[in-house]
């Protein structure tokens, strides 16, 4: 199949991480990343029921003479053929519309802060919004490229879940790494959690591609967190709730990607993703 | 909670979902009482703020006035609401048009702020759009909020729309009229309805705020049979005036842009250019509310010589105020221009043929307004409208009417684009719907490419591939490459005839020897109208779609006619 | 009745993004929205009729032409049946003596067809060559159910003015319901009496076993079928 990932790039050495991790992503999964160049310090993505613009910092529009050269040069040596994204239609002179016809999107935790916000615990809320939005998994990279050697799924039985279990299991697919699922027992037994999976038909496909299915009781948390391997890409599904709930119940994403280095690709409430 | 749940979703399919009308009228009416209240706003914190700086106006240092505006104003909208400027209409029309009316929400506030700073500061320069801008986003919103869909999306953002201008205006009808013409460009039931009733909370909200109630109050004009043929005169040349009016914005902008001030510094010149402008005519300055009411009342003062010269200085100090960084709308400044060719007109009118029985100096700024506006808009309707409720008048209906169609003909055989559409023309994105280029952009490659096609290798034999002809029914074979898969070429059948009738070679040669590998491909980036364009030039009914070298499958013009009708079928099906 | 996407982009003949699309931009009538679309098609055909609009749902997607099973030489051979010792001295009458054979052909139609398989042997002889000829009707006949091919070896050699002017000894009369089994036949048959083994092979009059199963044997190295 052919799909891409969308790469913004950024011409810093931080930059650099971010790309080197899409294009290992890209190598290890046989997809094509596309590199979009930003001329303008912002841009916007309309998704089916949003306009997200998407404000960059400056460090984005470094260097422009050197950033396409540093692109190819990377792309070179990763032996990937070098594709870059022109915006077709602007809906101010300096507003570029930047299409979400894409398979995936990558993206540090944020794309619009000071480079010193770069840490864990802090996920830019453009980032959110694309996440919340967007038609397609979101790789977010941890800070220091890493490449990446097992998958690990958090399961948690939600239709988002289910949906980055079946990300999983694609990424698997195509990667052929070894797929490890993490369940955190909350109000269901562990049966329970097979029967979903089951019900959605992906029993032969976790029993091929999954190494192991490992179920923590409740208070375990960061004992899961701990035990997931520091090499490994965690896919997750993001859950769409408001602003009011995310402060009131706190969300498992939050709490993860703010624990964990390691890259996340994380699968919003509207992706749909095909087993195919 | 989960009880709410429940209720509120049984409620809201039972009530909702069995018709969007009341659904639409409801968040409609919302979406206009909210764009009244910013219009209100706007204009009070204007009227207030215009006459705190007033005293300020006597010094000599007062040019620079415009200009702190204009930088502060510029430098909000670029760098706090990182708004990516551009004038506000279009860009709804263009949100409305592809993207089913998506709004970002800083772009209703940010509008407000900037032509605030722009137009107390003195700037020339109307508060019509930037609520127009605020009061679509708003609409969007609230339609995001809702969760609907793009075409209850669009009329929400006509809501807005017409709740800002109706309110601005305490023009009702103007709104409804304003947002149909002008951002949705489509006459249909169920959208005008809710937009109505937005139109009048939108009033209803000006009118609870702001006791007054005709914007601009005058004694009853007389209206004769001479005057409607004096108007077709004055309707042509207020037509020239109105052309040149976009000319000159349009040029002016361009100039901002190849020069080589920065942004503030483009603020200062415009605005300090502006401001010695104003220094000579105070006329020009801000929106000029004021001046209008007393030319349709008949006080205004000014000399033929120098009334005419205030016509172009008003056009050249919008012109810098809009085009050198900041913000605000024509409508304010066309009425402005409006009158005062109006004026001169009569002025000239009388100066000829003193013993005529004409209307007064005010009926004829009236004229003018409308003549302008409509010229400039394109929009005739939305012209006799306003004019209308604005003043009251609607003895001077039958002139309107004149004025408005004669200008707005001539502006558009001079001129075939608006102000507002010229720059979406240009850009090729000007889609309203059921238009051609509205369904091409429609159609994605993705939904019309046909991908039942078996690949063959480049390395098989003739022969091999005759076996593979002769059990389906493709006509295109794509050729791949035999490791990677890459896309070659393609073989159509058509061109191999004379080879396939040759049985002594199909052991002689390769497909690759035969296959087509120069041909036009498309990819899925390409616009629909681009990959039509690439048929018609390469004069080919089918090409194959590729991408990162993979071969996709063809896309053919018999299944875009068929999918073209589909859609066509689809948006202008009455809803 | 409910739809899903899927099944309505197959009855629409779209694809399943356009639907989305539709969906999207508020074109289509939809009673539950989220993950799993369901169309009703009560509300489909309501809305369809109020914008005058054909969607032919309650019929089948697209129904596929039913595909007769396709019929094999040799069954139609079993169908014709092998006769030998036909007398006759020219075409017209190893023709007549043929047909007044032929079980398959219902008497009140044999008349007829004799009328027919001369007509086309006045155009042009179907004698092929190697005293083999394959008379047929140019127009396909109609009373028949399934393919018929008959086997006529004739007792004495008839000069049926055949393309290479030999005299000809075997018939293999070909009557088909269909133009589609027609060719079929008549290019299986043809690509048999290419094989110079299989000419000789007919100049002994074989059984009706021997004769399918070395007609079987010959087609498996057809490229056609």
């Amino acid at each position: 199949m052919n799909y891409k990932l969308l790469h913004i790039f950024r011409n810093t050495p931080f930059g650099r991480e971010t790309f080197l991790q899409s294009l290992y992503f890209c190598k290890t999964i046989n997809a094509f990343p596309v590199v979009y160049i930003p001329q303008s310090d912002k841009f916007l993505m309309y998704f089916s029921n949003d306009a997200v613009q998407v404000d960059l910092d400056n460090s984005y529009l470094n260097a422009p003479e050197s950033a396409k050269e540093h692109a190819d040069d990377l792309f070179e040596k990763a032996g990937i053929k070098p594709m870059y994204y022109t915006p077709k239609n602007f809906t101010a002179s300096t507003l570029p519309d930047i299409s979400t016809q894409f398979d995936y999107l990558c993206c540090p935790r944020s794309v619009s802060d000071i480079s010193s916000k770069i840490g864990l615990g802090h996920l830019g809320p453009k980032v959110r919004r694309i996440i919340k939005h967007a038609t397609f998994p979101v790789l977010i990279t941890s800070p220091v490229f890493k490449p990446w050697k097992s998958i690990s799924v958090f399961f948690g039985g939600s239709k988002n879940a289910l949906n980055a279990l079946k990300l999983g299991l694609k990424i698997a697919m195509a990667s052929g790494f070894k797929l490890d699922i993490y369940t955190l027992l909350e109000n269901k037994s562990e049966k329970q959690y097979r029967e979903l999976a089951k019900k959605e038909g992906l029993e032969n496909a976790i029993s091929q591609l999954s190494n192991k299915w490992h179920f923590y009781k409740k208070p375990e948390f960061e004992t899961m967190l701990y035990d997931v391997p520091h090499n490994s890409l965690i896919v997750l599904g993001a859950y769409g709730h408001g602003v009011i709930k995310d402060i009131l119940l706190g969300s498992k994403m939050e709490q993860i990607q703010s624990t964990i280095f390691n890259n996340l690709l994380v699968s919003g409430p509207y992706c749909s993703i095909e087993l195919s | 909670m989960s009880f709410i749940k429940h209720w509120y979703k049984t409620f809201y399919q039972r009530v909702f979902h069995l018709d969007d009308r009341l659904l639409l009228i409801i968040a409609g009416s919302l979406a206009g009482i909210c764009s009244g209240l910013a219009a209100v706003a706007l204009r009070l914190s204007l009227e207030t703020m215009l006459e705190f700086l007033h005293p300020l106006r006597h010094y000599w240092w007062a040019f620079v006035l415009p200009a702190i505006g204009a930088v502060l104003s510029s430098f909000y909208l670029e760098k706090i609401a990182r708004e990516g400027a551009g004038h506000g209409v279009p860009e709804v029309i263009y949100s409305v048009s592809r993207y089913g009316g998506l709004l970002r929400f800083r772009s209703s506030y940010s509008r407000l702020v900037s032509s605030f700073l722009t137009i107390s500061s003195g700037g020339s320069a109307g508060p019509e759009a930037p609520v127009v801008m605020s009061g679509s986003s708003i609409g969007s919103n609230i339609a995001k909020v809702i969760g609907l869909n793009d075409r209850q999306r669009i009329t929400l953002v006509g809501c807005g729309t017409a709740g800002a201008i109706a309110s601005i205006f305490n023009a009702p009808i103007a709104g409804l009229v304003f947002a149909v013409e002008v951002i949705l460009g489509e006459w249909k039931f169920v959208s005008i309805i809710p937009i109505a009733i937005a139109a009048v909370a939108g009033a209803q909200v000006s009118q609870a705020i702001i006791p007054e109630q005709v914007l601009f109050y005058h004694h009853p004009f007389q209206v004769g049979f001479y005057d409607v043929i004096a108007c077709l005169a004055l309707a042509v040349f207020a037509a020239l005036i109105s052309v040149f009016f976009t000319k000159v914005l349009r040029q002016s902008g361009q100039l901002a842009k190849k020069s080589s001030f920065p942004l503030w510094g483009r603020a200062i010149v415009g605005g300090c250019s502006v401001g010695l402008i104003a220094m000579f005519m105070p006329v020009v300055l801000g929106e000029g509310y004021h001046f209008i009411q007393s030319m349709i009342s008949g006080t205004f003062s000014m000399g033929i010589l120098f009334t005419f010269m205030a016509v172009f200085a008003k056009i050249i100090a919008t012109a810098l105020t809009l085009g050198w960084g900041g913000s605000g709308g024509i409508f304010a400044p066309c009425l402005l221009i409006g009158s005062l060719t109006g004026i001169v007109f009569h002025k000239v009118l009388l100066l000829f043929f003193p013993e005529i029985g004409v209307a007064t100096e005010g009926a004829y700024a009236l004229f003018g307004m409308t003549a302008l506006i409509s010229g400039v808009m394109q929009a005739p309707l939305t012209g006799i409208f306003l004019i209308v409720e604005i003043t009251g008048g609607y003895e001077t209906i039958l002139p309107l009417i004149v004025v408005s169609s004669i200008s707005s003909t001539m502006s558009h055989y001079i001129e075939p684009a608006s102000f507002y559409f010229k720059e979406l023309i240009e850009r090729g994105q000007f889609l309203r719907p059921g238009t051609d280029a509205k369904i091409l952009s429609d159609l994605n490659i993705s939904e019309l490419i046909e991908t039942e096609y078996t690949c063959v290798s480049e390395n098989m034999v003739f022969r091999e591939f005759i076996g593979i002809i002769k059990t389906s029914n493709q006509n295109f074979y794509p050729v791949t490459e035999d490791h990677t898969d890459n896309y070659k070429g393609v073989i159509h059948i058509r061109a191999i005839q004379k080879y396939a009738l040759d049985p002594g070679i199909h052991d002689m040669i390769f497909l690759n020897q035969i296959m087509q590998s120069n041909i036009q491909t498309a990819s899925l980036e390409n616009d629909l109208h681009e990959v039509l364009d690439m048929m018609d030039i390469n004069n080919m009914d089918t090409l194959p779609v590729v991408e990162n070298d993979r071969f996709l499958g063809m896309i053919s013009k018999t299944r875009i006619l068929d999918l073209y009708r589909r859609e066509l079928i689809m948006q202008t099906s009455v809803h | 009745m409910e739809l899903s996407v899927f099944d309505l982009s197959k009855h629409l003949g779209v694809t399943t993004s356009t639907i989305e699309r539709w969906l999207r931009q508020g074109k289509l009538p939809v009673s539950l929205r989220g993950a799993n679309i369901k169309f009703q098609v009560k509300e489909l055909e309501m809305w369809a009729s109020k914008h005058n609009l054909e969607l032919k749902i309650t019929q089948d997607p697209a129904p596929e032409i039913a595909q007769k099973p396709e019929i094999s030489l040799s069954s139609a051979i079993l169908n014709g049946g092998i006769y030998i010792d036909i007398p006759g001295h020219d075409t017209e009458s190893a023709l007549k003596e043929s047909i007044s054979k032929i079980s398959a052909v219902p008497e009140e139609h044999k008349q007829g067809l004799l009328a027919r398989l001369l007509e086309r042997e006045a155009a042009l002889s179907t004698g092929i060559g190697g005293g083999i000829a394959i008379p047929h009707p140019r127009e396909q006949v109609a009373f028949l159910d399934n393919p018929v091919v008959s086997v006529c070896f004739l007792k004495n050699d008839v000069d049926y003015k055949a393309l290479d002017h030999q005299p000809v000894s075997a018939l293999f009369i070909l009557l088909c319901p269909e133009l589609k089994m027609h060719l079929k036949l008549l290019s299986s048959l043809s690509f048999c009496l290419k094989n110079q083994n299989f000419i000789q092979f007919l100049k002994d009059q074989p059984g009706e076993d021997n004769l399918v199963s070395k007609i079987d044997l010959l087609l498996k190295d057809n490229p056609l079928s």
